[in-house]
């Protein structure tokens, strides 16, 4: 095991000379957006167990303010990154100090609300583009607007914030506040009578994921140039983290990767094979997941990989 | 007084669990807490324990009133309890489960890992200290609870029932682990049916029957009170308590 970090680094940095061309370097930058932004909803939805089905809220805004910042003041979007952080900050406090006195399903379905709400709204308004949306620079004016024609540089951006997401969360494990977290998810009731601060706690753990999941959202916007309601705040952003990180092994470190591993190209051949566009296909291939996962595996490919991977051993040693 | 509980009342809709219950505990006692089913004495401990706010009355804990204060600052200012039916966390180890409560007095991993192995040391759990609590049967996981408690540094416990269910052998331990805590300075409170434990640990007995105090002094004064046994012991309570252990 000692070597795998080291290959994976590895695998992950020469990819794109690997596989080359831009229909692979595509599928690189959607999985490393797809890894980011369920490891930034990891630490909240997995680590403390607060199952958020609105992350789109925090995605959205990430998205949306580099290309308002470019829109109302012809400003780099990059410029807006920092100020989307700041807005996802905010509203994480919002959200969680109401919503974190409800338990479970309804602190799932509070959150599922709050960002329909705020989809809705976003659609109607329109210094923000309303339904249609916003757009970027057209073609860069200079390199610190971030429009580059290959996909490589996008993909090397990614891997550099998704390094910082997932050593953070691994500095978050091993700290008290990762170890309070796992607490207040296996018990609430028990971690408060051993003196865990259990709603500072969950608030902490919703502002560090909001600012993260933020971040996911601007790369993907400046990446793409355009944003709309619905690639923004849609429900299925949020399901797709959900999904992402459980698939891989939710509360684990690299579970979101796996995650995401498996899902995006499985999206795109489904894409591929069935004409693509239909997010009506997405839907099937989501509740689909939910459903082996919940029947099969609810840890994840990770916890099935801790059952199979010592009968493997086995075998290899006893052949 | 360490500890000390006036007039406490617990109402669940007209239902009163607890009513005007008292209790001062002095530092460096161990008292025990005897009754029967449904007396009331965990929603007792709960409101002790802050987990649960009394309908009247007030605790003060070292002088200072507690009665409202969160579960958290109980457990800050040096109440811990334990849970009739563990609460263990079961998907994290034993030693991490320790590590919990040893964070509340140590922000740093290494100082909370130090502390909790000395702690699953003296509690006997040194061998399944990297095993997932779940792994544990129900003896195992009430004494994690006591060392998850012990981990916090309280220098109050409230053990509820956390020595039932345990074989004759396993009982003696629980005994001796308990005189340990005693010998660290810790003033304790325990609710147990085991008439065994409450004779040779408790130095005081509180009788509960129906949400208050029916009597109270020394074990071998209150088991021998006629009152006790007509009002509240009753016949055949001894044969109902061996079936429902
Ligand atoms: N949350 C609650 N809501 C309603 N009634 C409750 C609640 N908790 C306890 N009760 C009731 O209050 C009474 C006292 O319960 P409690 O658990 O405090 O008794 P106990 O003395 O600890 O009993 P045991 O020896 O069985 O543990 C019982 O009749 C119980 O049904
Ligand atoms: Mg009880």
């Amino acid at each position: 095991m000692k070597w795998s970090l080291p290959a994976l680094a590895a695998l992950l940095l020469f990819y794109p000379f690997i596989l080359t061309g831009p229909f692979y370097w595509d599928i690189g930058v959607a999985f490393l957006l797809a890894a980011i932004s369920a490891s930034a909803w990891n630490i909240v939805g997995g680590y403390a167990g607060q199952v958020s089905v609105g992350h789109s809220m925090f995605f959205g805004v990430g998205a949306y303010t580099p290309l308002l910042f470019y829109h109302l003041w012809g400003l780099p979007p990059v410029a807006g990154v920092p100020a989307g952080m700041l807005v996802s900050l905010a509203l994480a406090v919002a959200i969680g100090m109401p919503t974190f006195r409800l338990q479970g399903h309804y602190f799932s379905m509070a959150t599922i609300a709050v960002a329909e709400l705020i989809r809705i709204f976003v659609g109607t308004w329109d210094l923000v583009g309303a339904a249609i949306g916003l757009q970027g620079p057209a073609v860069g004016r200079a390199w610190w607007d971030l429009t580059f024609r290959s996909e490589l540089p996008y993909y090397y951006i990614f891997l550099a914030v998704l390094a910082v997401v997932l050593y953070t969360t691994f500095e978050v494990e091993r700290s008290r506040f990762g170890y309070y977290l796992r607490a207040i998810k296996a018990g609430e009731r028990a971690a408060r009578s051993l003196g865990v601060p259990v709603r500072a706690t969950k608030l902490k753990a919703l502002m560090l994921s909001a600012v993260f999941t933020s971040v996911a959202g601007s790369l993907y916007s400046i990446k793409t140039g355009f944003i709309d309601p619905e690639s923004g705040f849609g429900i299925l952003v949020s399901v797709q983290m959900v999904i992402v990180a459980a698939l891989g092994g939710a509360a684990t470190l690299f579970g979101p990767l796996i995650g995401a591993l498996l899902l995006v190209p499985l999206q795109t051949a489904t894409n591929t094979w069935f004409g693509g566009g239909g997010s009506g296909l997405t839907y099937i291939l989501y509740g689909g997941i939910i459903v082996l996962l919940a029947r099969f595996e609810p840890g994840g490919m990770h916890e099935w990989w801790q059952h199979v991977a010592p009968r493997l051993m086995r075998r290899s040693h006893a052949a | 007084m360490l500890l000390s509980a006036q007039n406490i009342s617990k109402a669940f809709g007209s239902f009163l669990a607890v009513r005007g219950a008292d209790l001062a505990v002095a530092e460096g006692e161990i008292i025990g807490l005897i009754g029967p089913n449904g007396a009331g004495k965990s929603t007792f401990f709960n409101c002790l324990a802050g987990d649960t706010v009394p309908t009247t009355g007030r605790v003060l804990f070292d002088g200072i009133d507690v009665t409202r204060a969160s579960a958290e600052a109980h457990a800050r200012a040096g109440i811990g309890r334990t849970f009739q039916v563990p609460a263990t966390f079961e998907d994290m180890t034993v030693l991490e489960n320790v590590m919990v409560g040893a964070f509340l007095r140590h922000h740093h991993r290494g100082a909370a890992r130090e502390t909790a192995l000395r702690i699953v040391e003296m509690t006997g759990l040194t061998r399944q200290s990297a095993q997932r609590a779940r792994s544990l049967g129900t003896p195992g996981r009430k004494r994690l609870e006591i060392a998850r408690v012990l981990a916090t540094g309280p220098r109050l416990m409230l053990l509820d029932e956390a020595l039932a269910g345990l074989t004759p052998t396993e009982l003696q331990q629980a005994i001796a682990l308990v005189r340990r805590i005693h010998e660290l300075g810790i003033t304790l409170v325990i609710v147990e049916h085991i008439m065994e434990v409450i004779m040779t640990l408790a130095q005081r007995v509180l009788v509960f029957n129906q949400g208050h105090v029916i009597a109270h002094g020394k074990p071998r004064e209150v088991v021998a009170n006629e009152a006790v046994i007509e009002a509240y012991l009753g016949r055949g309570h001894r044969r109902r308590r061996r079936e429902a252990s």
